[in-house]
């Protein structure tokens, strides 16, 4: 269970961030804090306990603080009746940590307040957690539970973005149904039709055969059109996006967005229609990209850009890129970093180590595959052993201290074909660098690096032996 | 009024004439099993004048009456297309007439004194290329047609023309010898100008060298689509002295077809299929023999079926060789389950189909660069499905063909490589050495083609190696 970890240093990191940076309202930071709180609530959410001693407790913006504690009060007084000892004890200790952070505060902030306190059970044993933070959004909830669990789902449902795209993709095979929404696209319903081709002999008009056709055609888009209505408006009243595109091949789309089996609250709502050459998730594909002017605000469109700049630099050579961990980190370090891009789920893990004799401290950088490995707990040179004071995920150690060495941090997913390509291509770290640098001319760990790139093909080759003879 | 009634005269004159022909045609009737089938697409730029082309080889051959003419006459007259008469003997649906734009492959047969002809339409707009593909996928010959008039032969053969993407297709789908019709000669910015046709000539050859046709493969003849001057008969002296090789339909009679691996065992790609009092299915037998009887094998979900008729076109034959687009009605299998891409095999050696193979790959034109984990679009035969690139083995040395990096992280455009491709769902390919109509594919994203492969090796699994490879 990595997420004890991770829920404290996140935990810390919202903390701070929430406090240090409430007036820079760059969408960067913004965006970096959002994934905190990401992490966060996702670690919060798989964290259980003992008993029923996990408080959750969300305060709405306006609500008053001396209120919230009267309830608090009351609680604990109907605790101290709990039967159970062991029990007893831990929800009244909750409730008294929950307490005391509150007093933290006098008012309550301008989003509303969230309180998550309780003892976690981890492999190494419990652990008491006690996280205070003002939500991003504001929350109009109001909650209090006392549950083995804690209770996150208003949090996460802030997380969701409101700007909700959907997506009607129809050609002559199909039609697919999707929704783009911050950077996910999901597939809301795809089904398939059999149109008749014109697979009739040219020249001999066969009336019935294009009667057929018309009808079947017809049918279809009565079909796209009524499918369209239950999944985007779901319960008959409001849509549930905020804007469609329409995409397909032939005339399929236009027929569709004029038509008057297609809802008008529907058509209202059409904001692009555009012209792809494939059904199916390629077309969806297609049609995100075609659209990107009317959904530049979308995250995912964004990823899509960023990257696209990253693989220009590359194609164009410029110079003014790098990737891998090791490159990355030494532009980092040179200060040469423009924009650093990550993958939010990168598995690296950042060791910090001490050497057991002269307590000299390192830093390592190991793929998940090498922590268990134990070699890099050696000291090459003396062969003593290392000792880890500290380990935390890479990613959380970026998102913290990328502003050090001033460089932009975007955290991408692997959702996007780009971001697809990023993360098994590239390894999922890299970045686009201020001025041109050859990271190749830097003195690095030759034979490191030799063994370590020996080994990776090794591994994902498997049978390299064979490889040799594609008889070219 | 006047002109019109004279032409109609004309038009029954010349009607007369060409009955009488095709009687003398159809004597040779008896041995139609001597005929040569030949299949051909007709490729080109958007507007080129491919179904007026396709439908003017109809009416010629007598394939499309005159009554049936003249109605497409008066109703493209009404819509104030005259000059789409002849497209509409190919373009059958409301959608395509009313836009003059082909949606969808047409097919469509006639004969000729030695050959047996299934013409396919291409459609040539950008859009549905998908659909030109699978129609290129059936063909031995391809017609490319080129628009003579000013701005038009430009305008299709610039980057993003569908001149240069159709002919490139069309290698790669298969098609080894190339007609080049450089049509509408007779239009007022070229009327029948030798000059205009060197020029076109003196451009497109190069570049149809570089796709891969060699200077012996390509016919070159101007015609017009539209007056249908050099289709059938010779085009006068008078009009265009410096023109005296065979008009089109003497090349299409002349042409010499490959040898057909006729004992070879049976391969069929299907490309569609209806019911019909029973289903149907369409499509080009690869290599082999089919006979109405046989029993097969439907690849890739292995189902086992009857054939209960095979049709040449509209006739009902005992069997079928390479090269044959054919009908069958089948039994075994529901309509539902046939999918386009499918491949009909003998029992004895059907074809294994595989969802990981690694394959050589030329980078035409992308965006940017090439990475593993990038996905698009392959079409392999008459399926397309959506193949993710799992690594990048090795970078080729364009002038040794030798291998010059392996596993790189990219690739440029421009580059050919090695890599290894997956799809999410079991197909047929075969090592291109192996089987070549199995073995090469076409890759296309965001509406544009971006390459072309060739398979060098099937994966089965993991740990087991295909052996074809060798072979």
């Amino acid at each position: 269970m990595t997420s004890i970890s991770a829920v404290a240093a996140a935990a810390v990191g919202s903390g701070n961030g929430n406090n240090a940076n409430l007036d820079e309202n760059n969408d960067e930071d913004r965006a970096v804090r959002l994934f905190r709180i990401k992490k966060l609530l996702k670690g919060l959410e798989a964290a259980r306990g003992n008993g029923t001693s996990m408080i959750s407790l969300l305060i709405p913006p306006g609500d008053q603080i001396a209120k919230v504690g009267k309830l608090l009060a009351d609680e604990a007084g109907t605790a101290s009746n709990i039967k159970s000892r062991v029990n007893r004890l831990s929800v009244l200790s909750a409730i008294t940590s929950t307490q005391q952070r509150l007093k933290l505060y006098n008012r309550v902030p301008r989003n509303g307040l969230a309180i998550y306190c309780g003892n976690i059970v981890t492999e190494k044993g419990e652990k008491q957690v006690t996280i205070d933070f003002e939500p991003h959004k504001p929350i109009n909830t109001s909650l209090y539970y006392c549950d083995s669990r804690f209770h996150v789902e208003p949090l996460l449902g802030l997380l969701e973005d409101d700007e909700r795209f959907g997506f009607i993709i129809m050609d002559g095979n199909g039609a697919l149904y999707a929704v783009l929404a911050g950077n996910t696209r999901e597939i809301l319903h795809r089904f398939s039709v059999e149109l008749p081709k014109k697979h009739g002999r040219g020249g001999q008009s066969a009336l019935r055969f294009a009667r057929l056709r018309m009808e079947k055609r017809h049918n279809y888009l009565r079909r796209v059109a009524e499918e369209a209505v239950r999944l985007f408006i779901p319960n008959g009243d409001k849509v549930n996006v905020s804007g469609i595109v329409l995409g397909g091949s032939a005339d399929f789309k236009n027929e569709l967005a004029q038509s008057d089996l297609f809802d008008q609250r529907l058509q209202a709502k059409v904001i692009s229609v555009v012209d792809v050459s494939y059904g199916g998730e390629v077309g969806l594909n297609q049609a995100i990209e075609l659209a990107a002017d009317s959904l530049s605000n979308v995250k995912y469109v964004r990823e899509k850009r960023l990257l696209q700049e990253f693989y220009e630099q590359i194609a164009l050579d410029t110079g003014k890129y790098c990737y891998g961990m090791e490159d990355t980190l030494k532009a980092l370090e040179m200060g040469a970093m423009e924009k650093l891009i990550v993958w939010e789920n990168l598995p690296h893990e950042r060791l910090l180590l001490m050497h057991t004799q002269n307590g000299e401290e390192s830093v390592q950088v190991l793929p998940p595959e090498k922590l268990n490995q134990q070699s890099h707990l050696v000291d090459k040179k003396t062969g003593a052993e290392l000792e880890v004071k500290d380990s935390e995920p890479m990613v959380d150690w970026l998102a913290q201290n990328y502003k050090n060495f001033g460089a932009h941090l975007d955290l991408i997913t692997d959702k996007t074909a780009e971001g697809n390509q990023f993360v098994k291509g590239f390894g999922g770290i890299g970045g686009i660098l201020r001025y041109q640098v050859d990271l190749s001319l830097l003195e690095r760990d030759e034979e490191d690096d030799e063994a370590a790139e020996e080994e990776e093909e090794e591994d994902g080759g498997g049978a390299d032996a064979e490889d040799e003879d594609w008889g070219l | 009024m006047e002109a019109v009634e004279k032409d109609g005269v004309v038009q029954a004159a010349e009607q007369a004439v060409r009955k009488m022909q095709l009687s003398t045609d159809s004597e040779g009737e008896g041995d139609a099993a001597k005929r040569h089938h030949v299949n051909i697409v007709f490729i080109g730029h958007v507007d080129a004048g491919k179904s007026t082309l396709c439908g003017h080889l109809l009416y010629l051959t007598g394939n499309v009456d005159d009554r049936t003419m003249e109605k497409y006459e008066r109703e493209a007259k009404s819509k104030g297309r005259d000059t789409w008469k002849y497209a509409w003997a190919m373009d059958l649906t409301e959608q395509e007439r009313s836009k003059g734009k082909t949606t969808e492959y047409g097919v469509a047969t006639f004969h000729t004194r030695h050959k047996h002809v299934t013409i396919i339409d291409a459609p040539g707009h950008k859009s549905y290329v998908p659909s030109m593909i699978s129609g290129a996928g059936q063909a031995d010959v391809g017609i490319l047609v080129i628009s003579a008039r000013k701005g038009e032969f430009e305008a299709g053969f610039e980057r993003g023309g569908q001149t240069r993407e159709h002919a490139m297709l069309a290698k790669t789908a298969g098609v080894r010898q190339l007609i080049v019709a450089v049509n509408k000669m007779d239009e007022p910015t070229v009327q029948w100008s030798e000059e205009r046709y060197r020029e076109i000539c003196g451009k497109l050859a190069p570049f149809l060298k570089q796709v891969g046709f060699r200077a012996n493969d390509i016919v070159w003849v101007p015609v017009s689509g539209y007056t249908g001057a050099n289709l059938r008969e010779r085009i006068d002296a008078a009009q265009c002295p410096w023109y005296r090789g065979e008009s089109l339909l003497e090349l299409l009679d002349g042409l010499q077809l490959p040898p057909r691996p006729v004992d070879a065992p049976l391969r069929m790609t299907v490309v569609d299929k209806y019911k019909e009092m029973g289903v149907c299915m369409l499509g080009r037998i690869e290599s082999g023999t089919l006979r109405n009887g046989d029993r097969l094998l439907l690849m890739p979900p292995r189902t086992p079926i009857t054939v209960t008729g095979v049709w040449n076109d509209a006739e009902e034959v005992s069997a079928a060789g390479p090269g044959d687009s054919v009908k069958l009605t089948v039994k075994g299998v529901e309509e539902d389950d046939i999918h386009a891409g499918f491949v009909l095999c003998a029992e004895s050696a059907p074809v294994e189909p595989t969802t990981e193979f690694d394959a050589q790959v030329m980078l035409l034109e992308h965006r940017s660069i090439l990475t593993a984990g990038y996905r698009c679009v392959a079409h392999i035969q008459a399926a397309s499905e959506e193949v993710v690139f799992e690594r990048l083995l090795a970078e080729m040395d364009k002038r040794t063909g030798q291998i010059a990096k392996r596993y790189p992280k990219f690739v440029r455009p421009g580059s050919t490589f090695i890599a290894r491709l997956s799809v999410s769902q079991p197909v047929c390919v075969m090592p291109f050495k192996a089987f070549a109509p199995l073995g090469r594919f076409m890759l296309r994203d965001e509406g544009t083609t971006i390459g072309a492969g060739v398979v060098l090796k099937v994966r089965h699994s993991a740990s087991k190696v295909s052996s074809e490879g060798s072979g």
